[in-house]
């Protein structure tokens, strides 16, 4: 396993670049469990200080050092990011093996749910769920609520592979064996799933966190948590750009867009080494 | 042709269906919602003016009978579909009595305008810058554009809209940041009127379709290097047609019809961009009036902004699925 | 094919400077710069746009410049000091006269008053007000009238007459402006109405000095033009308003509203964040503010300040509510809230307009003396100090915008504040039952001691950020204390008493008049309701006490300018500081700025506070007569 990692940092560039931006993230999460000051509290330092070697990206307008206020909620945002992408996982992968596999009735049923999801515009119906849960609004809630919004693009992509797993070999040859359909899909299907499954989640942390930081900006989730999208809302309150302090908002954003890419430069090359085609076509033959 | 007939009709069915299922999502989530709208009236008149706690009983019944907030759900369950039939969704509730249709009409031709552009602009430059560096692998500069794309496509729509705010609002403030149209101009086919309506939607235009452009370019690069092997182009290639004929008529045109289909799965995600972009740049669309909606409370508005929402971006994808057919001979329509 | 790329580059090139062109171009087309005043419009974008009629609940917009250039009322009360003293006789000529036990009241009015559409004003105007109100109650005023009188008639042209239901010293006060009253209707366009609460009155037809030129369709901004008989309205007799033209615009978040005075397309900024206030003081040499210096703001006559819920156990005891308030330091909470550019207030009035002079002077060395008794010790709390200390903590960084003068940082600033004192606190919360244990304090009954601050959210970022300080300091002494952000429905929640404690403001005065029924007279124990049921405004604490009931009836025995009435005031005051029925903080700052490239003659603290500088305001009419074009440069 390892060795696949390290050949495919040495010669896929997309993967060393991506896999260097995650670590550069992934560093200052971890950064965040050193933290000197509670994350919550404000006015802890002198505000509005430009980045300097005692405030590596400076102090904002509420009396916070950036740097150790963005390592909190870089660190928010990703949990978030994962535990919605790893309950829409269970969903997606659920739906798409046994729509691919059984086919017929159940797979016309739950394509057309499918597609219903698709289609629904996603921001209204968020911005309604906040207004009706308003004060039970917890991170826990939101993240259900994505997941069971997120699903539905992947499920067809996991629902093709299964197709076309269902009319190998193996597979009627577990028929003749006598396994049941929940055994062929858990434990002959689902392996070879999983290496898309785990593409489709980067991508799926990307969605996720985007949303969330979009629902943050506009007030729509608990604003006294630190998240990427509620440090760019308390700039925007405290009109960071105009007031010139401009560290405030280039420091999530810069860190949230190194993610991004990274986690999709990873998703890509990962799909590009799974799918045999491609991975030939690099090789040059 | 009977079967185009069969395939219509299968596509009309799931249009149905998701219309209905996704307004019935929406119905319950605003009639669960906790707010009174009887209240919040209240309380905005009540905030500054002088106010004496004997009338506020008396307003209090009065806007109680006004509204119409009395039967059981099922009723007001009954009544909603009743108006949706003829496009009513009841007056909004922090502009009474003036009714939602009105306030969403005056919003949605912002919305449908910015949609449409940007869609259009980005579907149809990516494409063809994807189709370009596709066939012309070895090509420098389109390796870079390459890279570029990659880049944007990550990028979720808020951000997006929060740079080239802060890059044209702060760095280089040469277009309008706000509002649609430029103040005290009327609206009228005349020039001025015209003409201010583009300069202020350039830039939320220009957000909305760097945030598409990005996967239709990647789309459709590799699409066009799969179609590339194919056994025709070869034959083409060897048979000296021209280049540029090869990648127009047998390469793109071949390519073009998964990128439809993309087209009609991402619209649900482009509208959420051009919500969130319009209410970035302050443009007067239906993201705007959502977010103040949700602000004030105003579930009738809210209700029918999700209500539309739903039923344009389904009647797109329906309208794409008809067109798809005449597109592509290959596609069987069982 | 790299013809197409070098196609695409030009054409975004040309694009882009034609852009340029465009965006300089007149920003208003069609009225020259220097002729119109633009102020903003702080409820933003309107969402019904086309309905002026102002009288219905739930209209459009009120701050459109409807209420302040085209409606009239019979008076107005300054928030500050006014053009020519505090009380303004505006339709009416002289002040309403109450028979001797305040159940009649009769409005003298004046001569030479024209609609807008030619049409004479006068006492059938007022009637028909009263009485289209009354007989539709989802009207603003038709329930207050309803509560008041029994019948209204207009004996001639000139005058009008009321007889009320029950006595009331102060039903003058529906038609006296304070933010805004009762506006008159015009009868003779009304009453051609088959619904009057149906008819969307546009274009409207105004009694006030300007009328409506244009407006957005999207509602992003309004023009109004000054009339052509601005003689024959009541600001005639102070002279022609100066501005030919004012608009009111949407101009978008907090830093937009920066960037358009920086670029002198915004004249009046009505509130930014104070990061924008200091940002425009540093780069905008010709921008004013309603203080020369720090803290810039105008106080409004509002008290924001903690509000606990006396339904909630754990606050009906007194020695807990001043355990609460000793444990916070007010400086802190003014730099987190204001960045230090607040007016705090000990006492339950706002620091604002004449108060000062009324009642913070007169009752500085009762409150000097103030003791309170622990059982363990006594304690005197007040801090005659602490907005000094507020100044000098802001000199360094600040600078000479910093006031030197005690009178000018007693203005400014304000004056004492309680003096944080964590043992004195501890010794009250023993008394009460309360016990720590563990570092973490208990209620009596063994549960652990824990608050939740309600607070606005983003729609009000200062009072939400001042909340979560307050919550911090809480925490640090052992309180399980935490807000909670509830953006789009807070007043109701307030109103319905579903919160423990919460930052609002149960406090609004008139501003330039002492009396302080504009909010005391809710206060009254008849008005307070169980858990579970709505209260009406203004006393969201549900204090009832009978001490307090016996100062608002003696109010409400008096006329509105007996003297008594200040020394009433007074008590309650002290009445208020015994039993801390909610915590005062400071006045609600409001960060109007304002620009004097194209106009000067703005209200000022210092050398002209005519009245306030908030454009929102229906006094805000006033200014338009001291606004004078400025001199080219």
């Amino acid at each position: 396993m390892l060795k696949v990692l390290r050949d495919l940092f040495r010669h896929n560039r997309e993967f060393a670049f991506g896999s260097i931006l995650v670590l550069i993230v992934l560093g200052i999460v971890v950064a965040s469990f050193f933290s000197p000051y509670p994350p919550l509290d404000s006015y802890v330092v002198p505000p509005d200080i430009p980045p300097s070697w005692d405030h590596l990206f400076g102090t904002n307008s509420r009396g916070q050092d950036v740097f150790w206020q963005l390592s909190v909620a870089m660190r928010n945002s990703l949990l978030f990011g994962i535990s919605v992408a790893l309950i829409s996982r269970v969903i997606s992968v659920a739906v798409g093996l046994v729509s691919g596999y059984v086919g017929g009735m159940v797979d016309r049923v739950l394509m057309s749910i499918n597609d219903t999801f698709v289609v629904i515009p996603l921001f209204p119906i968020l911005t309604l769920f906040y207004f009706m849960m308003h004060d039970h609004m917890s991170w826990a809630l939101l993240a259900l609520a994505m997941a069971s919004l997120g699903w539905p693009y992947d499920a067809r992509l996991i629902r093709s592979v299964a197709l076309s797993l269902r009319n190998r070999e193996f597979t009627t040859q577990s028929i003749f064996s006598g396994m049941s359909t929940r055994q062929i899909l858990l434990e002959e299907h689902l392996p070879y799933v999983l290496p898309i499954v785990f593409s489709t989640t980067l991508n799926n942390i990307n969605w996720s966190i985007g949303l969330e930081v979009t629902l943050s900006v506009i007030g729509l989730t608990n604003i006294e948590t630190p998240t990427i999208g509620t440090m760019i809302y308390w700039a925007n309150q405290h009109t960071a750009m105009v007031a010139g302090v401009w560290w405030w908002v280039l420091a999530p954003v810069a860190t949230v867009i190194m993610m991004f890419i990274g986690l999709f430069l990873l998703s890509v090359s990962m799909n590009e080494f799974i799918d045999p085609r491609t991975r030939l076509a690099r090789m040059g033959v | 042709m009977s079967s185009y007939f069969w395939y219509v009709l299968r596509r009309l069915g799931q249009f149905v269906l998701v219309v209905f299922v996704g307004i019935n999502i929406v119905f319950f989530v605003t009639h669960a919602t906790p707010i009174d709208p009887v209240e919040q009236a209240i309380s905005s008149v009540t905030q500054f003016g002088q106010s004496d706690p004997r009338a506020v009983e008396i307003m209090r019944k009065a806007l109680r009978e006004l509204y119409g907030l009395d039967g059981t759900l099922w009723q007001q369950y009954l009544t909603f579909w009743k108006r949706l039939a003829i496009g009513d969704f009841g007056p909004s509730l922090s502009a009474f009595p003036t009714s939602v249709s009105t306030l969403i009409g005056q919003a949605l031709p912002w919305t449908a305008g910015l949609l449409s552009t940007s869609t259009l602009i980005a579907w149809c430059v990516g494409n063809f810058m994807g189709g370009l560096a596709g066939y012309y692998r070895k090509n420098r500069l389109l390796k870079a554009v390459g890279i570029v794309a990659t880049g944007l496509q990550p990028i979720p729509s808020y951000i997006m809209s929060l740079v080239v705010l802060i890059v044209f609002g702060y760095f280089w403030p040469i277009l309008p940041i706000s509002g649609g149209v430029e103040m005290n101009i009327h609206p009228g086919f005349t020039f001025d009127f015209i003409s201010s309506v583009v300069t202020h939607s350039l830039l939320p235009v220009l957000s909305l379709a760097l945030i598409t452009i990005g996967g239709w370019f990647v789309g459709m690069r590799s699409l066009v290097s799969n179609i590339v092997s194919e056994d025709y182009v070869v034959y083409a290639e060897l048979a000296g047609v021209d280049r540029h004929r090869i990648l127009t008529s047998y390469v793109m045109r071949n390519a073009l019809a998964p990128q439809l289909t993309g087209l009609a799965l991402s619209l649900g995600g482009i509208f959420n961009g051009a919500i969130i972009t319009e209410v970035v740049f302050g443009y007067p669309g239906l993201g705007t009036l959502l977010v103040r909606g949700v602000n004030s409370g105003d579930y009738s508005l809210v209700l029918g902004i999700a209500s539309i929402s739903i039923i344009a971006v389904a009647t797109a994808v329906f309208a794409i699925d008809l067109l798809y057919p005449f597109l592509d001979p290959r596609v069987k329509v069982r | 094919m790299k013809a197409a790329i070098f196609c695409l580059t030009a054409s975004l090139l040309a694009g882009s400077i034609s852009g340029q062109a465009f965006a300089q171009a007149s920003f208003l087309a069609g009225i020259p710069r220097n002729e119109v005043l633009i102020a903003e419009n702080p409820e933003g974008r309107v969402t019904n746009p086309t309905w002026f009629n102002i009288w219905v609940v739930n209209h459009g917009s009120s701050s459109n410049g409807l209420q302040q250039l085209g409606m009239d009322t019979l008076w107005y009360i300054d928030p500050d000091a006014g053009i020519d003293g505090v009380w303004d006789n505006s339709l009416a000529s002289e002040k309403p006269i109450y028979n001797s036990d305040f159940t009649e009241m009769t409005a003298k009015l004046r001569d030479g008053i024209y609609w807008s559409d030619g049409v004479e004003f006068t006492a059938d105007d007022v009637v028909y007000t009263v009485e289209t109100q009354m007989k539709n109650p989802t009207t603003v005023w038709g329930p207050g009238f309803l509560a008041s009188v029994d019948s209204v008639s207009a004996p001639d042209k000139h005058t009008v007459v009321f007889k009320l239901k029950r006595a009331n010293s102060r039903f003058h006060s529906l038609f006296t402006v304070r933010w805004n009253a009762c506006w008159i209707m015009p009868k003779h366009i009304f009453e051609k109405q088959a619904d009057p609460t149906k008819f969307e009155f546009n274009p409207p037809v105004t009694l006030g000095p300007y009328t409506l030129k244009s407006f957005d369709p999207n509602g992003a901004w309004y023009i109004w033009q000054r009339r052509d008989d601005w003689q024959r309205t009541t600001l005639g007799r102070f002279g022609q308003p100066g501005p030919k033209y004012v608009a009111y615009i949407d101009p978008g978040p907090p830093d937009k509203r920066v960037i358009l005075q920086l670029n002198h397309q915004l004249d009046i900024i009505h509130d930014t964040t104070p990061e924008g206030v200091f940002t425009l003081a540093k780069q905008s040499p010709s921008t004013r503010f309603w203080f020369k210096g720090f803290p810039y703001a105008h106080p409004d006559p509002t008290l924001p300040g903690v509000i606990f819920n006396h339904n909630v156990d754990m606050f009906k005891n007194r020695d807990v509510r001043w355990a609460l308030t000793l444990l916070i330091d007010m400086k802190a909470v003014s730099m987190a809230s204001y960045r230090g550019a607040a007016t705090i207030s000990a006492i339950a009035v706002p620091p604002t307009g004449l108060y000062p002079k009324y009642y913070f002077d007169a009752l500085e060395d009762w409150l000097k003396n103030f003791e309170i008794d622990t059982g363990k010790s006594k304690y005197k709390p007040y801090d005659p100090t602490v907005a000094q200390q507020i100044a000098d903590m802001l000199r360094p960084s600040v600078g000479d915008k910093i006031p030197k003068d005690p009178k000018e940082i007693a203005a400014a600033f304000g004056r004492g504040w309680w003096k944080p004192n964590p043992q004195v606190a501890t010794e009250l919360l023993e008394r009460a039952g309360f016990k720590k244990a563990g570092g973490k304090w208990m209620k009596p009954d063994g549960t652990p001691f824990s608050i939740t601050l309600l607070v606005e959210g983003d729609q009000r970022p200062v009072m939400t950020r001042a909340g979560t300080m307050i919550v911090q300091e809480w925490r640090q002494f052992g309180i399980d204390a935490k807000t909670q952000a509830y953006p789009s429905d807070f007043f109701p929640r307030v109103a319905s008493g579903d919160f423990e404690a919460a930052m609002a403001w149960s406090v609004e005065t008139w501003g330039g008049h002492p009396d302080l029924s504009f909010f005391l007279d809710s206060w009254h124990s008849e008005f307070v309701k169980a858990a579970g049921e709505r209260q009406p405004p203004r006393n969201w604490q549900r204090w009832s006490n009978p001490e307090l009931d016996k100062i608002i009836e003696q109010i409400r025995a008096i006329g509105f300018d007996d003297p008594k009435g200040v020394e009433l005031g007074k008590e309650f005051i002290k009445l208020a500081v015994q039993e801390m029925p909610m915590i005062p903080l400071m006045s609600y700052n409001v960060f109007t700025c304002m620009d004097t490239t194209y106009w000067t003659g703005y209200p000022s603290a210092e050398t002209d506070p005519y009245t306030d500088p908030v454009p929102n305001w229906g006094n805000t009419k006033y200014m338009m007569i001291k606004l004078k074009p400025a001199e080219k440069k």
